[in-house]
Formats: structure tokens, sequence, C-alpha cells
């Protein structure tokens, strides 16, 4: 089971506006009225957004300036790429198991004669 | 013993948000295909060594849903949970899982079979978060957007 963190991440990331904010940031980092001009949204409901991205660790703000500014943070998603490694190497696994039982089953087949 | 099993290098994408396998069985393709539609023959390789399955549904037809319970060593159970998309005997197989401790994201396992001389390949390929309701209509499935942040991030 992959660590609270990782679902923390998955319930940012399943949203369309904060992917489109997650996009956006890849140009460089942003303000929150930037972020929100696009989106026809309210400063507020941007902000909502931005929490969400950043208690999953997805973007980091700035301290330094007074408008705070947002950036993408690499960790989460290096996160979640190793957890679908890890479910690559569970699938290999998988079909070694198939592989030993096929030849089980066709083993048995030919002593039953019916190849 | 022949060695009837051929290890293909595993495609990635660079962001690892899906995977593919392919494996050369010594079978033919029926029967390679049969083993992913019964119970009898789920049990015996769907679950990890050491690990009994003492649920195993499967209704195999498309809309159908499977239903597998895992139990360690230790007791511990473990659930999961798909619906049948897509069913081509003896081609293809398309399942959706669904993570219950990720809110939000969906699995879409795709499984071919393709027969060559007696012999079975299997493509499996894995892909997170296609079909949730959040990404339903959207142009670009959001792997896409995903493997351009990564790809943004490991540049950096």
């Amino acid at each position: 089971m992959p660590p609270d963190h990782l679902s923390a991440t998955f319930a940012a990331l399943a949203d369309p506006t904060r992917r489109a904010i997650l996009a956006r940031l890849i140009a460089g980092e942003a303000s929150v009225t930037d972020l929100a001009e696009p989106f026809k949204m309210s400063l507020p409901a941007v902000s909502k957004h931005l929490k969400v991205l950043e208690r999953a660790g997805l973007i980091a703000r700035g301290r330094e300036a007074q408008w705070r500014p947002c950036r993408l943070a690499a960790r989460p998603l290096k996160d979640v790429a190793e957890w679908v490694e890890h479910y690559r190497r569970f699938w290999e696994a998988r079909l070694d198991r198939l592989e030993i039982y096929l030849r089980e089953l066709r083993s048995k087949e030919k002593k039953h004669g019916r190849q | 013993m022949a060695a009837s099993n051929e290890k293909i290098p595993t495609a990635k994408t660079p962001a690892g948000w899906e995977f593919t396998i392919t494996r050369v069985f010594d079978a033919p393709r029926a029967l390679v295909f049969e083993m992913w539609t019964k119970p009898e023959h789920l049990v015996r390789w769907w679950g990890p060594t050491g690990i009994t399955m003492p649920v195993c549904e499967v209704d195999f037809r498309v809309g159908g849903a499977l239903r597998f319970v895992f139990r360690g060593p230790d007791g511990k159970e473990h659930r999961a949970e798909g619906i049948y998309r897509e069913i081509v005997v003896p081609e293809r197989i398309v399942f959706i899982s669904t993570l219950h401790f990720v809110p939000g994201d969906e699995v879409r396992t795709t499984v071919t079979f393709t027969e060559h001389d007696g012999k079975t390949t299997l493509t499996l390929h894995r892909i997170h978060s296609v079909e949730s309701d959040a990404t339903k209509g959207e142009p670009a499935g959001w792997s896409q957007v995903l493997d351009k942040l990564a790809a943004a991030l490991a540049n950096r």
C-alpha cells in the first residue's frame, strides 16, 4: 500500500483546474492573480485550489515576496512514478506465475493424452 | 525444460504514468486467454505467492465486475475491484480498476493476445486515471499533462 501522501497527490491531481494550474506553472512561477486570469475564477477560489496543491507538495509558495509566487515542486510526481514502477514489477511477477501455471497445465494435459 | 519465456524490454513513458509489459508464452492463444476468464485459473496465479484468494468473482462480460479478496499469511485482507470495459475473445480484455485509497484515480488495464507458431504474445498496458469523472470529456488525458510536467521538472 502506498503511503498517505500519495493519495493526497492523486486527489490534488484529480481536478482539471488544478492540472491546468500546474501546466501553467511549467512556464515559470506565477502569482495568484496570474493563475486566476485564464479560469474566470475568483481569487479565493483559486487560493483554495492552490492550498490543495501546496498541501500535496506539488507547488511551493515563495515567502520572499509580498505576492507569494507559486512554483512547481518535483517530489510528489517522482513518488507517483515510483509507485507505478512498483506496480510494473508486481505485474511482471504475476505473469511469471501465470507462465508456471500454464506449464503445469500443459504437462498434465500431455499426461492425460488430450493435447 | 525449454525456454518458453522471452522477456522483451518494457517500454515506459518518461513520467511512468503508464507501462507496458510484453511476454511470450509457449501455449496457444485460446488457452492463455482462458487463464484470464475463470476463477479456477485466476486463483492459481493472480495473487502473490503465500497469499490466498478467499474471494475470486469474475463476471466475464462487458460491464461485468471483477472482485478479489487477498488474504496474507497474517490474516490481513486486501480488496481489489474492477469492471470489464471490453472483451474480444480471444484477443483483447480491457478492465478498469479503482483504487479505494485514491479518490478519483482509476487504472485501465488492456491485455492483448496474439498467436504465432503456437506461441502466444501477451501485451499488458496499464494507465492511470484516463476515465475518472474528473477527466471525462477532456481532450487530452491527464497523463499527457503530467508527462509534460515531469519532463519540465526533470530538466531543472
